[in-house]
């Protein structure tokens, strides 16, 4: 939502409004679960992945940072576009 | 063009964020549980606690200072009787609410609202065996005293102020995992609570099988083969001990008329044995230091969070420490400074059902005493997650609810239920549980015990004491309707008053003994009493081997410390093999037999009968004498149509020992006759034959530990949030009662004396937060059969108890 307003507002290209709220989460998320779970010895990390399936932690927080980064990139792109369409039909008009 | 784009523009993020924030069917909300700020991650528990900290709450009464141990075990020290049970309510929460949330959406038939339609089935089951309906008589009684009252209401409002507390970042993980909210705990979930433990200790029901045995094989089978007495026994009030009351007069049993049963095709399984456990306690003269020890460890289906929260609560008149129920104000097993406490189930007959002939299909009467009588509707509505809620009727005579009119398919737990039958359960009765549990933690000697006993329902427990003035007892303690003799042994025809439950057992008359000549008081769910008892309990209890290890083993026992009794917690010996190993083993046709089965036979025959985890003869045994069982029993007692059950171990034994020449012996489906050393021997093969299949040549793969597979799953059965698999020993039969799941839900030993030293552990941990290094810190020590020194503390700052963290709660 924050992406795809801000990127609706100032988004200058395609790419960067995408890659810049991909890259904001991606490192977002990262930093603040890896603030959580360090202090915790990864523990609950580990036991999430047991339960998706997969046997290491930290293939958890990849997971979580590549997933919110991918929706917040979408949504940035498709704020641009949307700023872009709505622009060009008043130009239009 | 441009407006569909950006229509689509819109769209898709919105898809998107939906489709990543929704449960779809078991998969959870996907962007929100891993999303740091709100999902999984804030629930990872720094491994370093914070050492202080203060809260102000509009419930309390007055300042309450909790202080938790190294084992974040909270010990509460509150001003007055409310905040010891609202900080209980508050610290309990605290540690787990998912946990006490979801026990008792189950119990009352509310998880199809959380988890959809697929525990409908479940749901309508535990609706229809009443036991919301149970809960709100059992609610009328608690609300009736005012002790108990303050209990709940202070316990109730502990666990909201928590609740309210929390913001969505913080709700346990399982709230995000199944995507749903806390709602606020109500008095009716403690009643809920207490009424599903009743559900796992008494709702056990054989007579619908038994009557279809009775209408196959008719009353002399049933008379030899299930007896109202065991073969071997050794009763939990010792043989002899006199009664010292005038008994009532035992309503008489009417005349038997020809029933006619309708049949289910369900087959028949072997009987798994119930849930059981041990409590014992030896006087001051068999112990180093003079005073009694006292010992309990019930046995449950194991789960992780773990079943019980230890706690000590301290207040004026009260200073009490051991195991609560999530869910439940006040300590159930225990001690105090002057007494201890424990119990195990007792096996009662308080669940009959009645036959009920309806005059129409409406149901809205049913013949009783020569005359047509009127039942009446209790409406269930079950909500259901992602759809209309359910309304289920419910017929209810006066023996209680009609449970099935129409038994659903493919659902086990309807298995023993008679469709168009009536079930009169003990749980449906007004009662006040708490009450009894209110006493004992203020307990100060013999008196007080027998008094606190009086109050209590159900489930009928043995409950052991001892105290520091060197007294010892045990009673077999519940509210039993008084009987006449196998009164719902079979179904009951519902229209005759006879065979309604006409009075009570007086609570003063219960089977009990203080400080027998022995020396010593033990139960392990065996025979309450031998059969001078004047009343009718149970026709079969559960088998005799664990009481008499127990009895055994306390009777040769002199100068006993803590450490020897922790010992005998974890003695893994089996009378069962004791008792007829050498008799099959003599059976045995060496000549006939492969490698693999020679080498199985030798390590049996050199077995010290202990099932200990490294032990292959223990795996081959076990395995070898429950197919000699299926061998001896199966082809008689699996009929298609009729559901019945095989007759008990115990019987089992007798016939091997005594009776080798019976008729049971032969297989009725073969054209040639069998012998006991046929069945024996098919059994023996049988057994490394399959062993062999499963885990190739004997090895470490064959040892009793892996074969057993002991584990403790997520109470939910969410696979990481279990614990892995143990190498320990121990079975069904043994002291060790561990079976996969099932076992030693907390071990406990108590040397009572001026100041009273307590031991004890659970296979978990504190924290319900699998989160938490304190979710499964202690299920080490109890592999190992050890017990922690438990810290009895006399004041929030007593420097004998290390302490970690400390919550001050204060008003607002």
């Amino acid at each position: 939502m924050i992406s795809f307003a801000a990127c609706g507002l100032i988004g200058k290209t395609g790419k960067i409004s995408f890659w810049s709220p991909f890259l904001a989460i991606l490192l977002l998320w990262t930093g603040v679960a890896l603030f959580k779970s360090l202090p915790n010895g990864n523990l609950l990390a580990s036991r999430v992945a047991e339960m998706f399936g997969v046997k290491l932690w930290w293939a958890i927080l990849v997971i979580s940072s590549l997933l919110g980064a991918l929706a917040s990139g979408i949504s940035g792109y498709c704020g641009y576009h949307f700023r872009k369409a709505v622009l060009k039909k008043k130009a239009e008009a | 063009m441009n407006k569909t784009k950006a229509l689509i523009c819109v769209i898709v993020p919105i898809l998107l964020t939906y489709a990543l924030n929704t449960k779809f069917g078991d998969t959870p909300p996907l962007l929100k549980f891993l999303d740091p700020f709100t999902g999984f991650w804030q629930n990872a528990e720094n491994n370093r606690v914070k050492a202080s900290k203060k809260v102000a709450l509009k419930g309390a009464r007055q300042s309450i200072d909790i202080v938790f141990d190294d084992r974040m075990i909270p010990h509460i020290f509150a001003k007055n009787d409310y905040d010891a049970y609202y900080a209980q309510g508050y610290v309990t929460a605290k540690h787990r609410l998912w946990q006490m949330d979801f026990q008792t959406r189950f119990a009352a038939g509310r998880l199809s609202e959380v988890v959809g339609k697929k525990a409908i089935e479940l749901d309508r089951y535990q609706r229809r065996m009443g036991m919301v309906y149970g809960a709100e008589k059992s609610l009328k009684g608690l609300m009736a005293d005012p002790q108990s009252k303050e209990m709940i209401l202070a316990y109730t409002a502990g666990i909201n102020d928590y609740i309210h507390s929390l913001s969505t970042a913080k709700l346990p993980l399982e709230y995000k995992l199944l995507d749903f909210k806390p709602e606020d705990w109500t008095p009716i979930k403690c009643a809920l609570l207490l009424k599903q433990m009743s559900a796992v200790l008494a709702m056990g029901s054989d007579e619908f099988y038994m009557t279809n045995i009775r209408n196959k094989f008719g009353t002399d089978v049933i008379k030899d083969l299930f007896p109202d007495y065991p073969f071997k026994e050794d009763p939990i009030i010792p043989s002899g001990t006199k009664w010292d009351f005038t008994p009532l007069p035992v309503p008489e049993a009417p005349v038997l008329k020809a029933e006619t049963i309708a049949q289910h095709k369900i087959r028949t399984k072997q009987k798994e044995e119930g849930i059981g456990s041990n409590n014992w306690a030896l006087s001051g003269s068999k112990t180093v230091s003079g005073f009694p020890i006292l010992a309990n460890d019930p046995h449950l289906n194991l789960s992780l969070p773990s079943i019980w929260y230890q706690i000590q609560l301290h207040a004026p008149g009260l200073n009490a420490y051991g195991v609560s129920l999530p869910g439940a104000p006040g300590i159930i097993i225990g001690f105090n400074q002057h007494i201890a406490w424990g119990v195990t189930n007792v096996a009662a007959d308080v669940l009959d059902f009645y036959q009920v002939k309806f005059k129409d299909s409406t149901h809205r009467s049913y013949w009783y005493d020569n005359q047509w009588k009127n039942t009446s509707v209790r409406l269930e509505k079950i909500g259901i997650r992602g759809m209309a809620a359910e309304i289920d009727t419910v017929f209810y005579t006066h023996h209680g609810p009609v449970v099935y009119l129409q038994k659903p398919k493919n659902f086990s737990r309807s298995n023993n239920v008679p469709t168009g039958s009536a079930l009169r359960w003990i749980a449906h009765e007004t009662s006040n549980e708490l009450k009894t549990f209110y006493l004992l933690n203020r307990g100060k000697n013999y008196a007080d015990y027998r008094r606190a006993l009086s109050f209590y329902t159900a489930p009928a427990q043995n409950f052991v004491f001892a105290s520091a003035d060197n007294d010892i007892a045990i009673t077999a303690n519940g509210k039993f309707p008084l009987k006449w003799k196998d009164q719902g042994k079979f179904l009951l025809d519902g229209a005759d008053p006879e065979n309604d439950w006409r009075g009570w057992i007086p609570a003063d008359q219960n089977p009990t003994v203080k400080n027998p000549p022995r020396g010593f008081v033990s139960s392990a769910n065996q025979s309450s009493t031998d059969p001078s008892y004047p009343y009718y309990i149970n026709w079969e209890f559960s088998p005799y081997e664990r009481g008499k290890r127990i009895n055994d083993r306390l009777t040769v026992m002199t100068n006993a410390t803590a450490d020897s009794i922790r010992k005998m917690q974890t003695d893994n010996y089996s009378i069962h093999a004791q008792n007829i190993l050498p008799a099959v083993l003599d059976l045995v046709d060496q000549g006939a037999l492969n490698a693999t089965q020679k080498e199985g036979l030798a390590l049996l025959s050199k077995w010290n009968k202990y099932y200990n985890a490294n032990s292959v003869a223990a795996s081959i045994f076990d395995l070898w004498t429950k197919r000699l069982q299926f061998d001896i029993w199966d082809d008689e007692f699996t009929v298609a149509d009729i559901p019945m059950r095989y007759p008990s171990r115990d019987r089992t034994v007798q016939l091997i020992l005594e009776e080798p020449d019976s008729r049971w012996i032969d297989n009725v489906k073969t054209g040639t006759k069998e012998t006991l050393s046929d069945l024996v021997n098919e059994s023996f093969k049988f057994a490394c034959d399959s062993m062999e299949k499963r885990f190739g040549p004997i090895g470490k793969d064959w040892e009793w530990a892996n074969v057993k597979h002991t584990n403790i799953p997520h109470l939910a059965k969410i696979p990481g949030f279990g614990s892995k698999n143990l190498m320990i020993g121990g079975g069904k039969m043994t002291i060790n009662a561990l079976s996969e799941s099932n076992g030693p839900s907390w071990r406990m030993v108590v040397e009572l004396g001026k100041s009273p030293k307590g031991h004890g552990v659970f296979p978990g941990g504190q924290s319900g937060n699998p989160g938490s290094r304190f979710y499964d810190n202690m299920i080490d020590t109890w592999a190992k059969g050890e017990l922690y020194d438990l810290f009895f503390m006399q004041s929030a700052d007593d420097p004998s108890a290390k302490i970690i963290s400390k919550l001050k709660i204060i008003k607002k």
